[in-house]
């Protein structure tokens, strides 16, 4: 599985660091991480505020601010060249692009939807200009007329009327507003498509309506998608892996329903027994005890373990790293997975969460 | 459309605050100046010009504060503002001379002044950090420097010493007034020191408004993302200036008032044939009339180009114009 | 507001140093004079010399005392001018911004009024009308600057306190039944310092503006030596033309420094209140070392230089 996965990888994070700083104040934000999004799929990047799950985007990117910096790594996006479209597929490293091949891509291959649409649109400018704007810019052979038609059949794909395009941004409602930003990042049939939070700002009918407009449009156009998300449960309807991030590392990484019905690090058993589950009876939802560790004080072992119920000796002496557990190929940095004995038993491999809670004192010593 | 009727309404009081100020003042000053200046006139001025003169600030009128008011409210919308002692004309007719010059002139630099302040404010707040930053103390001393200071020290290197703009007045007084090329020639000619003089003194409040501004915004997602749109720089640029501009022009209806009342000193230095110089004349010859309409006057040209400002303002906020979201 | 930091950029620390020397020298000034300025006993239009650093005057007076001398009455009538101003503009804007209502309408018309009507006419209408006694003193004049240049204050802290108003703390107070004078005086003044002091320098400059103009114009008595005073001289003698710079140059170049010192220093709290104008501190030095650009670039996150090719190097001797 896992050399499949770099065969059609659309974007592939190799060994990526991020510091806010430099010098001796830097503090470690993002640490050498590893995932990759392939053709057409979703990756789905879940943790608490602070994990680093939109730093490592943004930097990947190159759109962290400053102070943010790049430490090391690599990050190469392969796509077709829709100038060239008989050529090979194309590979660019975006740590090392130049400000020009970065502005070609910008949009055109990786689009990206923010949290709120609000700040997000020009707030003097008419929703038509913006789409006017993208299109003028990668798509220079464009008339006028066929701009404005392409802007109103991308509002059509997101179910809105084109006299949205006449509007300003504070004129219409958050939901409609996300679907701009969704229509206008699909505006020039992106290879990736970047979502940070984009439905946290809107309630919840909203943003299962979105979600599911999402879904349909992926499987409609075949972009791969990076949804960032502290809403496990809102990912799992959507991806088809996700990564969990804790502290700039990523500690697990699965296909979406193996990790959500079996997770196997602590951290992620924490994460979805504190968001309410997508249907089934109603469950007590249980927080993570403790809060995310202070990144500017150096932690030795494993990040997690001061906020871990099950950490073992080995977890404050070393740091566990991602390694593929079965043959699924997901990761995991966990000792527990390593240790033979003793893995707790919502954990365990081949036991599934729901389960968990009925594994029999027999089934453990099995 | 609420936003511009406040404003109008605020102005309407303005104006009247303006008026009754200037009819209170000479009526309410310790030691009766206008009482003095007609006995120090006196011999020089015929007795029916001591009569106006007593008329206009209600001195030996068996009137009460009220009448005279209302009075005086009455020839004001006559467009009577008196007459000129000095002078001997009628001030709105000296006014109407002079009052085309101010505006020709301080109207041109105070829109020159805010676009360059403008532009070269969004690029100081883009380009943060780099050596353009150096611009910064040295637009802040010119901000520092008195308008009319600035303007004798430009006369003197530029004017008489290097000879490169013609110096005193508003025209070569070789050619006559009038609509043909060389008069126009010759009026830009000789307010180009005067208009850089303003510009100068004025430019810095903008454009450290404006980077101030830029730098406010560069932080906003919107700006962010017109990068990630993969924009040219220029435009990016753009995005950012057309938001970070506008408390700019919410602020250029207050800084108007400001950049005139500096700017008036300059017609002194320039002896430039506007309200300004003649204010100033007025002040030595203790011509109270005058003083009076040239207050009024400047008041009421400084709250109509507030008002322009604040239309700008609107056409350019699309937010100003939905009731519901302010 | 737990820590005063006030940035300590190189900005900053010049603009202090300007303005403590002149606070200085309107201290020791008249004492520092080595003649009367009004004197006339000297020869006329003398050039710069030992004897008089920037000549004399038409009249025979020395023009360095004149410098000296002046600036005392100048930062007088400025920091009158501006500590009045500034006391009406908090009264009115903090009434206005936390009692708000009726209130508000009204102190925000008052405040509108006074912006909107040129400062400078008014001022000389006033001023024209001041029977001569009253021109030479210093405390009248500033009071009537004062009047002319509260309203942006008022303005700025009027918006300052109806954010903070909103606050937890502020609502606690209130919640917990403490008087409104004490909230305003206790729980609210104390946070407007920075807003406050920004607003402080910015009116002592306005005054000092004003009053040079005043007294430029010839609206001050011209007995009392201030710079303006200078000018005026300066230019009823036709300095200017004469080319005699030591006369106008020095009190003009003294207006402008002490206005860029005021303004620097203002540059600091500006960076205060609004933590964005902030640039990141950090050393030159280390950025380059790590091969950071000397700038950050919106949508081009700098890559740095792994540090570990530094150690590598460092140890290359051994190898």
């Amino acid at each position: 599985m896992a050399s499949t996965i770099h065969d059609d990888a659309v974007l592939e994070i190799e060994d990526f660091s991020v510091d806010y700083g430099w010098g001796e104040g830097a503090v470690r934000a993002v640490n050498h991480v590893n995932l990759s999004v392939r053709r057409s799929r979703v990756l789905g990047v879940a943790g608490e505020s602070g994990s680093g799950k939109s730093t490592l985007v943004y930097a990947v990117t190159r759109l962290l601010r400053s102070p943010g910096v790049i430490a090391g790594g690599r990050a190469r996006l392969s796509y077709d060249d829709p100038r060239t479209p008989d050529a090979p597929r194309r590979h660019l490293d975006l740590v090392t692009a130049t400000s020009g091949e970065l502005r070609d891509i910008r949009w055109s291959q990786v689009s990206i939807v923010l949290q709120s649409a609000l700040n997000a649109l020009n707030p003097v400018l008419r929703i038509g200009r913006e789409f006017d704007e993208v299109l003028k810019t990668h798509r220079p052979t464009m008339s006028r007329v066929q701009r404005r038609e392409r802007a109103r059949e991308l509002l059509s794909l997101v179910g809105l009327n084109d006299d949205r395009l006449a509007r300003f941004p504070h004129e219409l409602s958050g939901g409609q507003r996300q679907r701009i930003m969704i229509a206008l990042a699909l505006a020039l049939d992106p290879q990736l498509v970047i979502m940070d939070e984009p439905t946290t700002a809107l309630d919840v009918v909203t943003q299962r309506e979105i979600v599911n407009e999402l879904a349909n449009l992926r499987a409609r156009f075949g972009f791969a998608m990076i949804f960032i998300t502290h809403d496990l449960s809102l990912l799992v309807e959507l991806a088809d892996d996700i990564a969990v991030m804790y502290a700039g590392n990523v500690v697990e990484w699965a296909p979406a329903h193996d990790l959500y019905h079996a997770p196997r690090h602590p951290y992620t058993l924490g994460l979805l027994n504190s968001s309410p589950p997508l249907s089934g009876p109603r469950r007590e939802l249980v927080g993570i005890a403790g809060s995310p560790p202070d990144l500017s004080q150096p932690v030795s072992g494993c990040s997690f373990r001061a906020r871990c119920a099950f950490a073992l000796d080995r977890c404050s002496r070393e740091a566990p790293e991602l390694r593929v557990i079965d043959e699924s190929g997901r990761k995991v940095a966990c000792w527990l997975q390593e240790s033979v004995t003793e893995v707790p038993a919502p954990l365990r491999r081949g036991v599934r969460r729901d389960d968990a809670a009925s594994v029999s004192p027999e089934a453990v010593a099995r | 459309m609420r936003m511009l009727a406040r404003r109008l309404s605020l102005y309407v009081v303005t104006a009247w605050v303006a008026i009754t100020v200037n009819f209170l003042l000479p009526r309410m000053m310790p030691g009766n100046p206008v009482q003095q200046l007609i006995g120090k006139l006196t011999g020089q001025i015929t007795p029916q010009q001591v009569h106006a003169i007593e008329l206009a600030f209600g001195i030996g009128l068996n009137q009460g504060l009220w009448a005279q008011y209302t009075g005086y409210l009455h020839q004001l919308l006559l467009g009577n503002l008196g007459v000129s002692i000095t002078l001997s004309s009628p001030v709105s007719s000296v006014l109407a001379s002079a009052v085309p010059w101010t505006v020709g002139l301080i109207g041109v630099s105070t829109i020159l002044s805010f676009v360059l302040g403008t532009l070269s404010g969004a690029l100081l707040g883009w380009f943060r950090g780099s050596r353009l930053d150096s611009v910064i103390p040295v637009a802040t001393f010119f901000q520092a420097v008195p308008y009319f200071f600035l303007g004798t020290v430009m006369l003197l290197i530029f004017g008489s010493s290097l000879h490169w703009f013609p110096v005193l007045g508003a025209y070569s007084p070789s050619v006559t007034p009038g609509w043909h090329w060389a008069f126009l020639a010759s009026l830009v000619r000789y307010g180009e020191l005067p208009v850089i003089t303003i510009v100068l003194s004025s430019v810095a409040g903008w454009m450290l408004g404006m980077r101030n501004m830029m730098i406010t915004m560069i932080a906003e997602d919107f700006v962010l993302m017109a990068v990630a749109k993969g924009l040219p720089r220029r435009k990016v640029i753009a995005h950012a200036a057309r938001n970070a501009v506008l408390p700019s022009v919410a602020n250029l209806s207050l800084a108007i008032g400001l950049v005139v009342s500096g700017a008036l000193l300059v017609e002194l230095v320039f002896n430039y044939p506007g309200v300004g110089n003649l204010l100033l004349q007025a002040v030595l010859n203790e011509d109270y009339p005058l003083i009076q309409g040239i207050f009024l006057v400047i008041t009421l040209t400084v709250l109509a180009a507030n008002l322009l400002a604040d239309v700008l303002y609107f056409v350019l906020d699309p937010r100003t114009r939905t009731e519901a979201a302010l | 507001m737990s820590s005063l930091r006030v940035p300590r950029s190189p900005k900053v620390l010049v603009g202090a140093g300007i303005v403590a020397f002149f606070a200085v020298l309107t201290v020791v000034g008249p004492y520092l004079a080595p003649y009367d300025p009004s004197a006339t006993t000297f020869n006329a239009n003398l050039t710069p010399s030992s004897a008089h650093w920037l000549g004399t005057t038409a009249l025979g007076q020395d023009i360095f005392s004149q410098l000296l001398v002046g600036a005392r009455a100048t930062m007088i009538v400025a920091i009158v001018a501006g500590v009045v101003a500034t006391l009406l503009s908090v009264t009115v804007g903090v009434a206005a911004g936390y009692l708000g209502g009726r209130t508000d309408d009204g102190l925000s018309l008052l405040s509108n009024v006074f912006l909107a009507i040129p400062g400078l006419p008014l001022l000389i209408v006033i001023d024209s009308y001041l029977p001569t006694g009253s021109r030479s003193n210093s405390f009248v004049i500033g009071l009537i600057i004062s009047l002319t240049g509260w309203a942006w204050g008022a303005r700025v802290l009027r918006a300052q306190t109806m954010s903070l108003r909103n606050r937890d703390f502020v609502e606690a107070a209130r919640i917990i039944g403490e008087s409104r004078v004490r909230i305003m005086l206790v729980e609210i003044a104390p946070n407007l310092l920075p807003v406050l002091a920004s607003s402080l320098l910015f009116t002592i400059l306005y005054s000092i503006g004003a009053y040079v103009t005043l007294a430029y114009v010839g609206l001050t008595s011209t007995a009392v030596w201030n710079w303006g005073t200078m000018l005026y001289w300066a230019q009823s003698n036709n300095a200017p033309l004469a080319n005699q710079w030591y006369w106008f140059v020095p009190p003009g170049v003294c207006i402008a420094l002490i206005g860029t010192g005021l303004a620097l220093m203002n540059f600091g709290i500006d960076e205060f209140i609004n933590p964005r104008l902030r640039a990141a501190g950090l050393s030159a030095k280390v950025r380059r070392a790590s091969g950071l650009p000397r700038r950050p670039r919106l949508g081009f996150t700098p890559v740095a230089r792994p540090r570990a090719v530094a150690t590598v190097t460092a140890r290359g001797d051994a190898q």
